[in-house]
């Protein structure tokens, strides 16, 4: 087992960015970032090989003192919440560096943010200080916003300022939250702490936290993490961002940055959901519940193929809130795996996307038509990945959603009933009347020129629809992992301490 | 006989005051060149490192002038800013005159030193005045038009300033009939009845001209956009930050007896500079012009330092929150100290490059379009404070904000705190708007040179910016003792 993976696993990436943007010519900084994100990759397969799937307990830990004064320590860790999603990180950082392989204008710094993104997002999901997790947390709007802003549409200002400050004011709510979390409680030795699980343990305590108080830190933190992911009615920023953003950031904004918001959900939220006001639970079931249907129904009125794709992810991200708030073990970890699932089936969305709007010049649904006569081997990929992302059983979508939905009608039928009801239906609906009308039918004339996209974007796309289909007929690859997370999630918190590891 | 050792905690003022006269004098009988400009490095240089490992805990010359952690923090400060300032003049005063430009620097950072120092009220008033009247000839010193206008402003509202705090000081001595700060401290103030809340109303507005408070803030943007840049920078990050040091010694120290009523006057004064000024800042075309109300925003997130003092005090733990509510203050000072200077550099630098081309204005913000390829360095350095200024991690912007918005929710000030983030959300508005201009545009002109003292001087505040962040233990600590200073035992 090598020592300090994690930080090494964080420390990697951000060597690479420093490093491609010093280089001078593409070949150089697509190398740089193939093989900065190529070792996170391998450790973090080489973890999950070490990785012990029963136990609840934080493993590869690190911990050293940073601000004692504050108690702010650098602390590292990875349990069941957040290793799959270390995982999905290294994945799709390094397939969407594949998919970016002929990007030609500033191709260093395009790089270079990719990793720094990389960086950003593994910290959030392996921090367990909140100072710490609040950096990180912080970090990865920089390079979202020059994504945005460099490589975008033409409204691209707008939308880069618009995501960098409504998911900013959103951290800020939060970080104004861990303030008074911090401030309530006191160490056993009068001194204070950052450290996430034995603020989340005390939270528990009527006699520290009175339900009024908690009831306020609970609302500060839901909200930033609710922005993020991003649920109704907080969502608005999520569409502008992805219609402007280039391919590679759509990507990486919807696999990976909206599971920041997921992770937050499962990490803190649910430890603190059974000690709040239960209104909270009615709260979130609602905002999940209108989360997926106000996503459907968005998305079958798009014209834009790319829009549609991005409120698709409004929609099942809709699945991770309702799984997570019906805290039963099947729909926690249900609501894990479609974390995961929808992180990889979202990439090959919005690579096709951005593949249509390469080959053709167009992302406008009724200006396409039969292209799957000049692209058969691209129609395939993204049949596939419309149907994995539409639920079709052998995919991992599929297993995901089966799971929330079976899990969370025990405690909640009558919210998953309504979205049994309204939202599946036009799902399937959205996703084949688009793929259907872009794809094939008769081919457009001025169409007639198109051809199947590079080989480097074919293979980044199919890979990851292998991985769907993988983790569709061997879900218990992941759900192993969930299971005994979920299980973690629904008792007390255990502290570093405690574990006897620090 | 003097015992020269004895005074070894003051050598830093000694060393720069003879500098400066041995500078102006030889720089009248002799062509310098270059060579005052590398004289006032050294001598800065060498008064840090004198501030740094000086002894403290001593007061000298009749009580007057105080030498402990605090005073060492904010003359470290000063040292700083006047530093990178001189460093960054390094490619730009060379001509006939530069000896004067560079003493009066040397001049004013001593003056500010004296003030960081000061016990007495009277001491504290004439190194107010040295200060203020070396920065009043500098705000001039290129003797452009806009240069006059803008320092006759500054020299106005100085001076009715300093006026005011004096009358304040004079209300102060007839009470207690001593100027030390320590004895007004232990005055019954609130014994003479109105008196004190005129005495009171006076310091804090002479005290909030210096530190930019709204409604006391009209001349910041016109000086900070007229007079030289680099002059702007020491104004914007050194002598206001000279008022902070003043206003801590007095209104903490001394008026602490009065903090029901300072209390409730700093709330509303940060609640309004700080909103005012970020408000104003998304309106400004001029980059100068959206720092000077950026610098007005970043006045009173510090002055929530002072509000969380007096809330604290009737908390249980009260002295600890104090503490930390100082402490955050002081790290915001540093940090936006080291920050602000770092920008007005980096205006300075654009400006002297398209000046020299031509063009209206040379601090217009659509010069900056695409300035990441006119001027790689100088762009990378401006985006870094910018996101400094916002307070986005990991930097020492972040950490000022961390810890001082922290101490607000510590004293239950949940209301001022909300403000003042919201605030920081706001600013992000107006500093997104200049990265966008460097990073997003197309280049408004060929590549720029970028003269060895402007790069040296920025990345050189560049590498502070990020060590304060990602390194914050030892300043935090410094901070903490410095702000123990200041409470009562």
């Amino acid at each position: 087992m090598i020592s300090n993976a994690l930080s090494l696993m964080i420390a990697v990436p951000l060597l690479g960015a420093v490093i491609a943007f010093l280089t001078r010519s593409r070949a150089q900084a697509r190398i740089v970032a193939l093989i900065a994100s190529l070792i996170p990759l391998l450790l973090s397969l080489q973890m999950y090989m070490e990785f012990d799937k029963s136990s609840k307990l934080m493993q590869f830990v690190e911990s050293y003192a940073w601000v004692p004064t504050l108690g702010i320590k650098y602390t590292l860790g990875v349990d069941g919440i957040g290793f799959p999603l270390v995982l999905l990180s290294t994945i799709v950082s390094t397939l969407v560096i594949i998919y970016a392989w002929g990007e030609d204008k500033r191709p260093n710094q395009f790089f270079a943010l990719l990793l720094l993104n990389e960086v950003g997002v593994l910290g959030v999901f392996v921090a367990l200080d909140f100072f710490l997790f609040y950096i990180f947390w912080e970090i990865v709007l920089l390079p979202m916003y020059f994504l945005i802003g460099i490589w975008g549409g033409p409204r691209k200002d707008y939308s880069a300022i618009k995501f960098f400050i409504y998911t900013h004011v959103a951290s800020l709510v939060m970080l104004l939250a861990i303030f008074a979390l911090y401030f309530t409680y006191q160490m056993p030795d009068g001194s204070r702490t950052f450290d996430m699980l034995t603020l989340l343990q005390a939270t528990a305590d009527k006699a520290i936290f009175p339900t009024g108080l908690l009831n306020i830190i609970f609302a500060g933190l839901l909200f930033g993490f609710l922005v993020k992911m991003p649920a109704f009615p907080f969502h608005s920023w999520l569409p502008d961002a992805h219609v402007e953003a280039p391919t590679a950031g759509s990507v990486v904004l919807a696999a990976l940055l909206l599971k920041m918001g997921g992770y937050g959900i499962f990490r803190v939220i649910v430890p603190m959901l059974p000690h709040v006001d239960k209104i909270f639970v009615t709260i979130i079931a609602v905002i999940a519940v209108l989360s997926i249907l106000w996503g459907a129904f968005m998305a079958l009125s798009q014209k834009d193929i790319k829009k549609l794709v991005a409120y698709s992810s409004v929609s099942h991200m809709g699945f991770v809130t309702l799984g997570a708030v019906a805290f039963t073990w099947l729909s926690i970890q249900g609501a894990m795996f479609q974390q995961f699932s929808h992180g990889i089936i979202t990439c090959v969305l919005f690579m096709s996307a951005g593949t249509i709007q390469h080959s053709a010049g167009t992302r406008v649904i009724s200006e396409l038509g039969g292209l799957a006569d000049r692209m058969p081997k691209f129609a395939f990929i993204i049949m596939a990945g419309f149907l994995a992302s539409l639920g079709l059983p052998g995919m991992s979508g599929f297993v995901a959603e089966f799971m929330v939905l079976t899990g969370s009608f025990a405690t909640l039928p009558v919210y998953t009933m309504i979205v049994v009801f309204l939202s599946i239906a036009i799902t399937a609906a959205y996703h084949l009347w688009a793929v259907q009308k872009v794809m094939f039918g008769p081919i457009l004339k001025k169409y007639i020129n198109v051809h199947d996209p590079h080989a480097y974007e074919l293979f980044s796309m199919s890979m990851i629809i292998l991985l769907t289909l993988i983790f569709g007929l061997q879900p218990s690859l992941m759900t192993d992992i969930m299971g005994t997370a979920a299980y973690q999630l629904m008792e007390p918190v255990k502290t570093l301490a405690q574990m006897g590891v620090i | 006989m003097v015992d020269i050792a004895y005074y070894a905690p003051l050598w830093g003022e000694a060393l720069l005051t003879l500098l400066a006269v041995l500078i102006i004098l030889f720089g009248s009988l002799m062509k310098g060149g270059k060579i005052w400009g590398y004289l006032s490095v050294a001598g800065l240089a060498a008064a840090l490192a004198l501030v740094m490992s000086s002894k403290t805990g001593t007061v000298f010359f009749f009580d007057t002038l105080s030498v402990d952690v605090i005073s060492q923090f904010f003359k470290a400060v000063f040292l700083v800013v006047s530093l990178l300032v001189v460093i960054a003049s390094l490619s730009r005063y060379t001509a006939k005159g530069s000896d004067e430009y560079y003493s009066l620097i040397l001049l004013a950072t001593v003056g500010m030193m004296v003030v960081a120092s000061s016990v007495d009220l009277v001491t504290l008033f004439v190194g107010f005045e040295l200060a203020s009247l070396s920065t009043y000839a500098l705000a001039a010193f290129d003797k452009s038009k806009r240069n006059l206008e803008a320092a006759m402003k500054y020299f106005i509202f100085g001076s009715v300033s300093s006026a005011m705090m004096l009358f304040g000081f004079s209300l102060l001595y007839g009470m207690a009939g001593s100027t030390r700060i320590a004895d007004i401290a232990n005055t019954a103030l609130s014994s003479f009845g109105p008196a004190t809340l005129v005495a009171l109303l006076f310091v804090i507005a002479g005290f909030g001209f210096k530190m930019a408070l709204v409604p006391f803030h009209m001349w910041a943007p016109d000086t900070y956009e007229g007079a030289p840049p680099l002059v702007s920078a020491l104004l914007a990050a050194g002598s206001k930050k000279m008022g902070f040091a003043a206003a801590f010694r007095v209104i903490i120290v001394a008026l602490l007896a009065l903090r029901l009523e300072w209390y409730l006057a700093f709330a509303i004064l940060a609640a309004i500079t700080m909103t005012l000024g970020n408000l104003v800042a998304c309106w400004q075309n001029n980059v100068r012009r959206i720092l000077a109300y950026s610098s007005i925003a970043q006045a009173g997130y510090i002055s929530i330092a002072f509000v969380v003092v007096g809330a604290a005090s009737a908390m249980p733990n009260g002295q600890s929150i104090a503490q930390l509510g100082i402490a955050g203050g002081l790290l915001l000072i540093l940090g936006h100290a080291l920050m602000k200077t770092g920008a007005f550099i980096g205006t300075a630098q654009v400006a002297s490059m398209v000046g020299s081309t031509g063009g209206n204005d040379p601090d217009d913000i659509s010069n900056y379009a695409g300035l990441g390829r006119r001027a790689p360095i100088t762009a990378f350095c401006m985006l870094i404070f910018m996101f400094a200024l916002a307070g986005i991690p990991p930097t020492a912007g972040y950490i000022g904000k961390f810890v001082l918005f922290s101490s607000a929710i510590y004293s239950n000030l949940v209301w001022l705190a909300v403000l003042a983030i919201l605030n920081s959300a706001l600013s992000l508005y107006y500093y997104l708007r200049i990265v966008s201009y460097m990073y997003l545009k197309e280049p408004a002109g060929p590549r720029m040179p970028e003269p060895m003292g402007y790069a040296a001087a920025l990345v050189l505040t560049l590498i502070a910016v990020l060590w304060i962040g990602i390194f914050p233990q030892g300043f935090i600590d410094w901070a903490m003792q410095a702000a123990a200073v200041l409470l009562p035992k």
